[in-house]
């Protein structure tokens, strides 16, 4: 761990957190300046209503880039503070939103809305994904919570086996379907901020922050875990229930993120890994922080979906792997090499 | 807030323990008042008899050492004792209130802190949040910590003298230092009972001496297993020995650490001496010999 002062850390990451708001508004397809950002966010504070509608990119920027940009803000965010609890509660480094069968679940309740109920991506997609997602959880904490002893272990492979499960049937309606759906599927899996809308945005919005609130309040029995679960007890803690109230916790913001971006993976497994290598994560300053670079991260995933190809969006998935494994790879290697 | 008095850390404690007063290894407990009752305890795990009814009484204020062989039953026994499993049948009562029926883990966390043997360290953790820790079972879901609460890490930090390691990963500590980083965050759940798993364990013996003074210098009830007879002998006002899952004696080191005991329980050839100065039983181990040879000379020596 690096020792830096907290204030010199909350000072670089909110600065840097701006910019890159300010940024993911500015680039894009249509690229407007950062003045012109600037003025036309001062401009709707304003009440002169002529300054409001002189600025033509001003529709770009609210109704297009802004939803995007907080979904991808809420998505980093949620996805890195739920890595960081998974990890925390079943003291495994490899921990992530999806290794326990979530996202799969999602995909196979996209899959049956498109293959079987014949819709196309629509409102019934995110309805169809969040359900999966909770059918999901939920044959999760049934096979969790009936068992007391070696809960972690239980957790981790009847995740795993459920994972593969939900996959099975999915390539299975998918061998069955029409090439094109299987497209919608695909694109779909690797995620998206395309789909955001100021309608929908109080949704993950509500859900991410009740969460993270809730995660701040256990702060304490957080840390308390790491210690593993008899000295855990020795601290107050009924363990077992606390691991299942976490669990649901994360497969709720991850059921919601699943269901409105699609499958945006690694991000739960490296942020919270980065993040550890500055500060200790157990106190409220290192679970905000930790939201704060998902947040980040996020946005600046999302900017490069954009403007990478011309005139045409990757997909944000791809990024997230990609450059996310790779920045993964040079910190371990940084580390060893301090070591 | 003041710190409470702070005993000086490295080998200062060490020479408190060669010149301090021979009262302090054989005083009786000033309160004799029970705390903590086990009576008739029974658990079985994988159809194995771990502990076979098992009884007795901790005296407040008293330093109870629990020994035994490998297997006895004694980390079990304290697992008993510390609410992490419930026993088959028989009751755990503290002060007089059955610990499961009568109390839930967060209650009985304000009342006894736990040290154990075996801490996973794979985490950045620093010695300033393992002892916060100790704050949890006083502390609600929305409570901040107080500035008064922070004086006490401090203070419990300052006592068990890591100030300099107040920020150090944990994990990067030496055996010695972990173990009091663990009793600082005890000493800030402010605790009337104190339980210690093989607290010495890994330690050589300038830090296994440390950590029982530390242990003792907190005033309060503790109860620690032990494998080092000798230590425990010096350190402890009652002991209490397990064999195979049964309590075979209790009482003080005097009356327990006898020749006869060590042969029966440990299977170890050893002769029981009492030490010069502390005048507490003092064991010397035979290396090599077997038990009946040892009988057979001791009875020549009689004879002659």
């Amino acid at each position: 761990m690096i020792k830096m002062n907290h204030s010199l850390i909350i000072f670089l990451t909110l600065s840097f957190g701006i910019i890159s708001f300010i940024a993911s508004l500015s680039l894009g397809a249509a690229d407007i300046s950062f003045s012109d950002v600037t003025s036309s966010l001062l401009a709707s504070f304003s009440t002169d209503k002529d300054a409001r509608d002189i600025l033509f990119f001003e529709r770009i920027i609210w109704e297009l880039r802004m939803p995007r940009a907080i979904l991808a803000f809420l998505a980093g965010s949620g996805l890195a503070v739920s890595g960081l609890i998974l990890q925390t509660v079943t003291r495994n480094p490899l921990a992530d939103p999806y290794l326990f069968g979530i996202s799969s679940g999602a995909s196979l309740g996209v899959v049956i809305s498109i293959v079987l109920l014949g819709s196309t991506i629509s409102l019934v997609t995110p309805v169809a994904a969040f359900a999966g997602s909770l059918i999901a959880m939920l044959m999760l904490l049934m096979i969790a919570g009936r068992r007391q002893s070696q809960q972690v272990e239980s957790m981790l492979l009847a995740g795993v086996a459920l994972s593969f499960l939900f996959s099975s049937f999915t390539s299975l309606l998918l061998y069955h379907t029409d090439p094109q759906a299987v497209t919608a599927v695909l694109f779909w899996t690797m995620g998206s901020f395309s789909r955001a809308e100021w309608a929908t945005l109080w949704f993950p919005a509500v859900v991410i922050i009740s969460c993270v609130v809730m995660m701040l309040a256990y702060r304490r029995q957080l840390n308390a875990m790491l210690l593993g679960d008899e000295s855990a007890t020795t601290l107050g803690i009924n363990v077992n229930r606390f691991r299942l109230v976490m669990l649901v916790l994360s497969s709720l913001i991850t059921a919601t993120l699943v269901s409105l971006c699609g499958g945006i993976g690694f991000v739960g497994l490296m942020i919270p890994h980065i993040v550890r290598f500055f500060v200790s994560q157990g106190t409220t300053f290192g679970i905000l922080l930790t939201a704060l670079v998902g947040g980040i991260f996020m946005i600046w995933v999302d900017v490069l979906s954009r403007i990478v190809l011309e005139n045409q969006e990757l997909p944000v998935g791809v990024i997230t792997s990609a450059v996310g494994s790779l920045f993964f790879l040079s910190l371990l290697y940084f580390r060893k090499n301090k070591a | 807030m003041l710190c409470l008095s702070a005993p000086k850390v490295q080998m200062t404690w060490s020479s408190n323990f060669l010149n301090s007063s021979n009262e302090q290894f054989s005083s009786i407990p000033p309160v004799n008042t029970e705390l903590l009752s086990v009576q008739h305890v029974y658990w079985h795990a994988d159809g194995q008899l771990i502990l076979d009814d098992i009884s007795f009484a901790i005296n407040k204020g008293s330093f109870t050492g629990i020994l035994g062989p490998n297997g006895a039953g004694k980390s079990s026994l304290l697992r008993c004792l510390y609410r992490y499993i419930k026993p088959d049948s028989g009751s755990v009562k503290f002060k007089q209130q059955d610990i499961w029926q009568q109390y839930d883990a967060y209650q009985y966390a304000q009342d006894i802190a736990v040290v154990l043997q075996e801490t996973p360290t794979h985490f950045n953790l620093t010695v300033h949040d393992i002892v916060a820790l100790g704050l949890l079972p006083h502390k609600g879901l929305f409570t901040r910590e107080q500035p008064s609460d922070k004086q006490k890490i401090d203070c419990a930090i300052k006592q068990v003298g890591l100030v300099a390691k107040t920020l150090q990963s944990f994990e990067h500590l030496s055996g010695g230092e972990k173990q009091r980083a663990l009793i600082a965050r005890a000493i800030v759940q402010s605790p009337s009972l104190l339980i210690m798993d093989e607290p010495t364990s890994h330690l050589d013996v300038r830090y296994q001496i440390q950590v029982i003074e530390l242990a003792k210098s907190l005033g309060i009830t503790v109860i620690a297993t032990f494998h080092d007879l000798n230590l425990a002998s010096a350190m402890c006002d009652q002991l209490i020995i397990l064999d195979k899952g049964k309590l075979v004696e209790q009482g003080t080191p005097q009356e327990v650490i006898t020749s006869e005991m060590l042969s029966n329980v440990f299977g170890v050839c050893a002769q029981v001496s009492t030490h010069t100065q502390h005048k507490v039983p003092h064991i010397s181990y035979f290396y090599g010999y077997d038990i009946q040879d040892i009988t057979a000379q001791s009875s020549e020596l009689t004879h002659d």
